[in-house]
Order: C-alpha cells, then sequence, then structure tokens
C-alpha cells in the first residue's frame, strides 16, 4: 500500500509537471485554434532566465514575477513573427513550421548563452522529503502542484469574471463575430500567446529544481504534455489536471509493476484510444465545425 | 644541366639552415577529433579535447612529429551516431586525416569505425567504454582500431568485486540507462555478477532525459538492494542520486566511470557523494608527469573551481595524442597501414598521463588498458578523491600494462 501512494505521489507530482506546460497549449487554442510547438522550448527560455537572475542574486520568489514577464514577451514575439502571417493569410499548416522553427532557433539560442550542459537550479525550499501517508514528497513537488494548480484557477477566474476574458471567450466561441463586436482578436490571439509562453516560463522555473536545467529540457518534457493535451481535451482546463495526472501515474506503477522499459507505453496506448474513440479528448467538447 | 647542380647546394644549405623555421611551414599531419563537445556526453567530450590539444601543443612545440606539426580537426558528433557517421566521411574523403582520435559514446563508435576501417585509416578511441569497440572487426584479417580506456569488460568486474568482495554486498540492483552503452553496460555487469554467483535482485532501465526515478529506485528498494550498480550518464545518475534522497533511501552507488562526471557531482549534489567509480586518473599530481600536465591543463582551460570536468578524458585523451605521434614517428610515414604496424609494435615506451605505455598494443591486442591499471574513485567533497587511502599513497607506482591481469570478462568475438 505504502508502494501504492509513493507512485501515485510521485505520479501526480511528475503529471502536475506535465499538466501546467499543457495547460499553454490549451490557451492559444481555445483562441486561435493554433498551437505554439514551441512551448517546451518556451519553458527551457523560463527556468533559463530564471536560473540567471538567480545567479545574480535575485531571491526566487522576486524572480518568478520578471520571469513571467520575460515569458510574456517572448510569447507575444512568437505570436507576431510566426503565427499572425499564418493566420492572416488563412493558411492552415503555417504556423505549425513557424512555431516549431522559432522553438529550435530559441533552443539554438540558449546553447549558445547558456551551454548544452545540464545545470542544477537552486532548491528554493528544504530538499529534504516530508513523510505524508507513509510516502514521501519533496517540498518542492508540493509547490509545483500548489504553483500549477493556482495558476489555472487564475487565468480560468479571469476568463470568466473579468471583460478581458470574455473577451477571449468571445474570440474562442466565433472570431469573425466577435470582430464584428469590436472585439479586437488580434490583440486578443497575441495576449493569449503571452499568456501561454508566461505559463511555460512560469512552469519551467517551478519545475527547474525537480528537473535539470539545460537547453534540452523542454523537448521531452513539450512532448509528453502534449500527450496530456490531447488525452483530457484542448478545451478544458479540468482535463489538462485530470489527463497529466493520468498520464504521470501510468508512467510510475507501470515503471513500477510492469517493467521500466515500458514505462512510456501505457500513456501513449491511451492517447491512441482516445483520438479513436473520443478525439476531442476526455473533458473536451466536440466542437462542430460549419463549413 | 650544369646551372641545375650549381643551384643545388646552397638551396640545401638553405633548406637546412631554416629547418626549425621550415618545419612549421611544412605540410601539417591531420589527426582528426570526433567527440560530443555539447550535449548530456559534452563534459567528457570537451574534456577530451582539451586534453588532445594540449598534447597537440606541446608536441607542436618540440618540433612536431617528422619535422611537421599537428593538425587537429575537430567535429563535435553530438553524441549522434548519424551525426558521426557524416564526420568520419568527411574526416577521411575531405580532410583526408592520417589517424583519428576520441569517440565518447560507444554507439558513435560503433556506427562511424567502418569507415575508417574501410579506408585502412587508424582509430584511437580514447574514452568509448563498449567491450565491442575494438572487437568489432575481429573477423577481419587488419583491424584499425585501438583503444586507451578502460573497456567495461574491465570495469564491470571492477565494479562488481568493489561491491561483493570488497564492501560485501549480497544484494546488489542494477539501474542502466536505455543506450547502447547502458545496455551494454548492463549485460557485462550480469555477466559479471554470475561469475560471482550472484544474480541482481532488480535490473531496471531509465531513458535519456528521464526526470522522474520513482518506479526503478522503488523496485530496487522492495527488492532489498543494499548497493545500486549503475550505467548511465551524468545528468540521469544525477537525477538517481536526486531520486534516493527524495525516497529517503540511501544506499551506497557502484557504478561505471561515468559517475565521476562533472554534471553528476553537480546535479547530484550532497547526494551523489560517496559514488564509487573506476578511474584510470584521479586529478591529483601523483608523479611528475600527472602534475605537469594537470598544472598545464588548469593554466591553458582554467575550469570551473580548478576541477577538470571529466579528468579521465582529459588523460586518456592527452595520451591518445602522444601514442599516435609515437607510432607515426616510427613508421616514418602517415601511411594509414604502417601507423597501424607500428602501434601493435611499439618499441620505445610513451610516457603518459594514465601509465607508462610499454608495447602497449599487439596484433591481436588493441587494449592499452588492463584490469590492474584503473583504481576506485569516490566523489568527496564535489571532486573525485581516491577511495581507498592505499591506491593514493602507491599512486606514484605508476601501473603498467600487465596482459595477464585476471578479473576482465572475455569478449566474444562478433560473427
Amino acid at each position: 500500500m505504502q508502494i501504492l501512494t509513493q507512485l501515485v505521489f510521485s505520479g501526480i507530482a511528475l503529471g502536475m509537471i506535465y499538466a501546467v506546460i499543457a495547460f499553454g497549449y490549451q490557451l492559444t487554442f481555445a483562441t486561435s485554434d493554433t498551437l505554439n510547438f514551441g512551448q517546451g522550448d518556451a519553458l527551457m527560455l523560463g527556468a533559463l532566465v530564471g536560473l540567471s537572475l538567480v545567479g545574480w542574486g535575485v531571491n526566487y520568489w522576486l524572480m518568478i514575477p520578471l520571469v513571467c514577464l520575460f515569458g510574456a514577451l517572448q510569447g507575444a514575439v512568437v505570436e507576431r513573427i510566426g503565427v499572425r502571417p499564418a493566420i492572416q493569410i488563412k493558411s492552415e499548416f503555417g504556423w505549425i513550421m513557424s512555431t516549431i522553427a522559432l522553438g529550435i532557433i530559441f533552443k539554438n539560442v540558449a546553447e549558445n548563452v547558456w551551454g548544452r550542459d545540464d545545470l542544477k537550479f537552486p532548491s528554493p525550499l528544504p530538499e529534504a522529503p516530508l513523510k505524508f501517508l507513509g510516502a514521501n514528497v519533496l517540498p518542492m513537488e508540493l509547490l509545483v502542484i500548489v504553483g500549477a494548480v493556482g495558476l489555472m484557477l487564475a487565468v480560468e477566474l479571469f476568463n470568466r469574471r473579468s471583460i478581458y476574458g470574455k473577451a477571449v471567450v468571445a474570440t474562442f466561441n466565433d472570431r469573425e463575430a466577435a470582430k464584428l463586436m469590436g472585439i479586437n482578436t488580434g490583440l486578443v490571439i497575441t495576449f493569449s500567446y503571452a499568456l501561454s509562453s508566461l505559463t511555460a516560463a512560469f512552469a519551467g522555473v517551478l519545475i527547474a529544481p525537480l528537473t535539470l536545467t539545460g537547453a534540452t529540457m523542454g523537448a521531452v518534457l513539450g512532448l509528453k504534455a502534449f500527450a496530456v493535451a490531447i488525452i483530457g481535451g484542448l478545451t478544458s482546463g479540468m482535463g489538462i489536471i485530470v489527463g497529466g495526472v493520468i498520464l504521470g501515474v501510468a508512467e510510475t506503477t507501470t515503471g513500477f509493476y510492469l517493467s521500466t522499459g515500458y514505462k512510456d507505453v501505457p500513456g501513449l496506448v491511451l492517447l491512441l484510444i482516445v483520438l479513436a474513440v473520443k478525439p476531442a479528448g476526455l473533458f473536451g467538447k466536440t466542437a462542430i465545425k460549419k463549413v | 644541366m650544369t646551372t641545375f647542380t650549381a643551384l643545388r647546394a646552397p638551396l640545401t644549405a638553405l633548406a637546412l639552415a631554416s629547418a626549425a623555421a621550415f618545419a612549421l611551414a611544412a605540410d601539417p599531419i591531420k589527426i582528426g577529433v570526433s567527440g560530443p563537445f555539447t550535449g548530456g556526453s559534452s563534459s567528457m567530450g570537451v574534456s577530451m579535447r582539451d586534453g588532445v590539444r594540449l598534447a597537440a601543443e606541446e608536441i607542436n612545440k618540440a618540433g612536431g612529429v617528422l619535422g611537421r606539426p599537428i593538425q587537429l580537426v575537430e567535429r563535435d558528433d553530438e553524441a549522434k551516431n548519424e551525426r558521426g557517421v557524416q564526420i568520419a566521411q568527411e574526416l577521411i574523403n575531405k580532410e583526408k586525416v592520417a589517424a583519428t582520435v576520441g569517440f565518447i559514446n560507444t554507439g558513435v563508435a560503433l556506427a562511424s569505425q567502418r569507415f575508417y576501417q574501410d579506408a585502412k585509416i587508424p582509430v584511437m578511441n580514447n574514452v568509448a567504454t563498449g567491450s565491442l569497440v575494438t572487437h568489432q572487426f575481429d573477423s577481419q584479417p587488419e583491424n584499425y582500431i585501438f583503444r586507451n580506456a578502460a573497456h567495461d569488460s574491465i570495469q564491470a568486474p571492477m565494479i562488481v568485486e568493489e561491491a561483493i568482495t570488497r564492501r560485501g554486498f549480497k544484494k546488489v540492483a542494477i539501474l542502466a540507462d536505455s543506450t547502447n552503452y547502458g545496455q551494454l553496460g548492463r549485460e557485462d555487469l550480469e555477466k559479471a555478477l554470475a561469475l560471482k554467483g550472484i544474480k541482481a535482485v532488480a535490473v531496471e532501465k531509465f531513458n535519456i532525459k528521464d526526470v522522474d526515478m520513482t518506479p526503478q529506485l522503488l523496485k530496487a528498494k522492495e527488492a532489498g538492494a543494499e548497493a545500486v550498480l549503475t550505467y548511465g550518464i551524468g545528468p540521469e545518475l544525477a537525477q538517481i542520486a536526486n531520486g534516493m534522497t527524495k525516497l529517503g533511501w540511501k544506499v551506497p552507488m557502484v557504478g561505471s566511470w561515468t559517475l565521476s562526471m562533472a554534471n553528476f557531482i553537480d546535479n547530484a549534489g550532497p547526494g551523489g557523494e560517496g559514488a564509487r567509480m573506476p578511474q584510470t586518473f584521479i586529478q591529483e599530481p601523483t608523479t611528475p608527469k600527472r602534475q605537469s600536465f594537470i598544472i598545464s591543463y588548469l593554466k591553458t582551460f582554467n575550469p570551473k573551481n580548478a576541477r577538470i570536468d571529466s579528468p579521465v578524458s582529459a588523460a586518456q585523451g592527452y595520451d591518445s595524442v602522444y601514442l599516435l605521434a609515437a607510432a607515426i614517428k616510427q613508421a616514418a610515414s602517415t601511411d594509414g597501414p604502417k601507423i597501424k604496424a607500428a602501434l601493435e609494435d611499439l618499441k620505445a615506451p610513451v610516457d603518459g598521463v594514465v601509465t607508462t605505455y610499454t608495447k602497449p598494443f599487439s596484433k591481436t591486442d588493441h587494449e592499452a588498458i588492463t584490469v590492474n591499471i584503473p583504481v576506485f574513485g569516490e566523489v568527496k567533497g564535489q571532486r573525485v578523491v581516491y577511495a581507498y587511502e592505499g591506491d593514493f599513497k602507491k599512486a606514484s607506482e605508476v601501473r603498467v600494462k600487465d596482459a595477464n591481469a585476471k578479473g576482465a570478462l572475455t569478449v566474444a568475438p562478433k560473427k
């Protein structure tokens, strides 16, 4: 039993790492039907910028808003350079290539600035584990869970309660109609990209003390998060959390009960099943596209 | 005709007079350097390259080889097999190197070497440890692949000897990464354990870039492992150490030499202390040669905290160039088959950092390092030090190759 609790806890912690990255995919999809495939790289940039700031003597907690600001700027740049031209010419696939390309550029820049070795991110919390229901949890893992859920709640609240958030939702529901109602949809889309990279950068500094920090840290995490976004549904914040936890727990339990050689398999099988049975994701609403 | 002969004498005189200056202008001898200078194994690749550079610089200062300077052609293989293959083809066909040193990753070595073998150009593997590396072409009459690193058939039994015999652990778990390196190493560990009549209580796998090692470690813990034997590279090894801290389960880590990598030591922090691994070289000035090597390395490359990122790679990189230079000198040629023949029958001993190489290779034995040469290192205070006081005290007596030394696994030739 104790083993299972430990596996579930570790799985949840791992799943929340995936979820908070996947959340960024959902944000841009919600407004523009596009995804930032450079999400993993936005995460990596956030973590590395955070590492540099901490290295210059900035306090960890003080550094977080600065990194968020950096992330927002980076996201806006991605949208302006990579996505907007594609949306304007109504290209179905242009943005895929351009966000991937920008991601690679960011990775190369990071390699030149920070090198390609994995670096240690100093933990702001004690590194000794806490006992909880007979299992060990790192304080940092709790922070990731709290931070991820907090961030998602904040964004959801913003979308539902504030007038600006309503503009975002309106843009998602019908871009043309929203435009006619006087909403600057272009700005809303830029904003959603800024918000998405902000969450990625935030996720980066949140998880960096647990994973290692380096120019290549985003690749695998970005991909896993993408699977989470598909499983949970690209239109549901709740789905992202559930999807993340499912994938995380599936990985740790398969690793233990089946074989560590196959630990990535069940998550991906689940992905295939979801795509076959419920393509919009476990919690996604099936969108009816009028042609 | 007469004018020609008349001109000849003064010309020869001129040539002799400016021989020293001429040597620099002479056609350089190109030596390829292939290794990962970026990515997860870069601490090994860069240290190796720096060791190679240091040796080449010293040789050139002393007048070069055969009066010709050594020119290094360095290429980053990014630890990727396909990059290694491209680089091999470029170095052979375009750069026309006389020989190549390098290869950190066993997979890259195995993928790239066949091109050198076909082109009859010698390769000196100075870091890659996979047992198969020098035996890939056993079935062919001539083998152009040499090595001056402690191969896995030495390392695996050493690890087992340390864990089982010296420290008396009865139950051990094996954690290895899913690359060629990790899986070939795991096989060697299992073989070495079997020779002691022991079976690992858990054999687990992990991927490069895995951030969570909980399942692997829990399995080892549940099986009652008293020690964890590892085969992987720095960043993931650090995650194992961090995972142990998290689970509050701390057993000794004994593993392949990669536990000495800077990115393991730095990322694991206190969790990595006490990890032990076989080392051909530990950054301690135990002989005059080692002292001068360490001083010039630190002076030239100025690594962080005066700690060479991967001392073993640096030392072996350095020695690999001296071995090749000695062979080229003896062969008096940069012709591949002649260099190879000279390597297999080196007349003069080569004074290296790791050891003094007296007849390091023969026609059938292309391994310069035997099981009696490496010692055990231990991570202590964020550096690698001698694990045993006795080894440290006797370190000034250079351990030389002993082809009859017992303990290595035998490598089955590749069919």
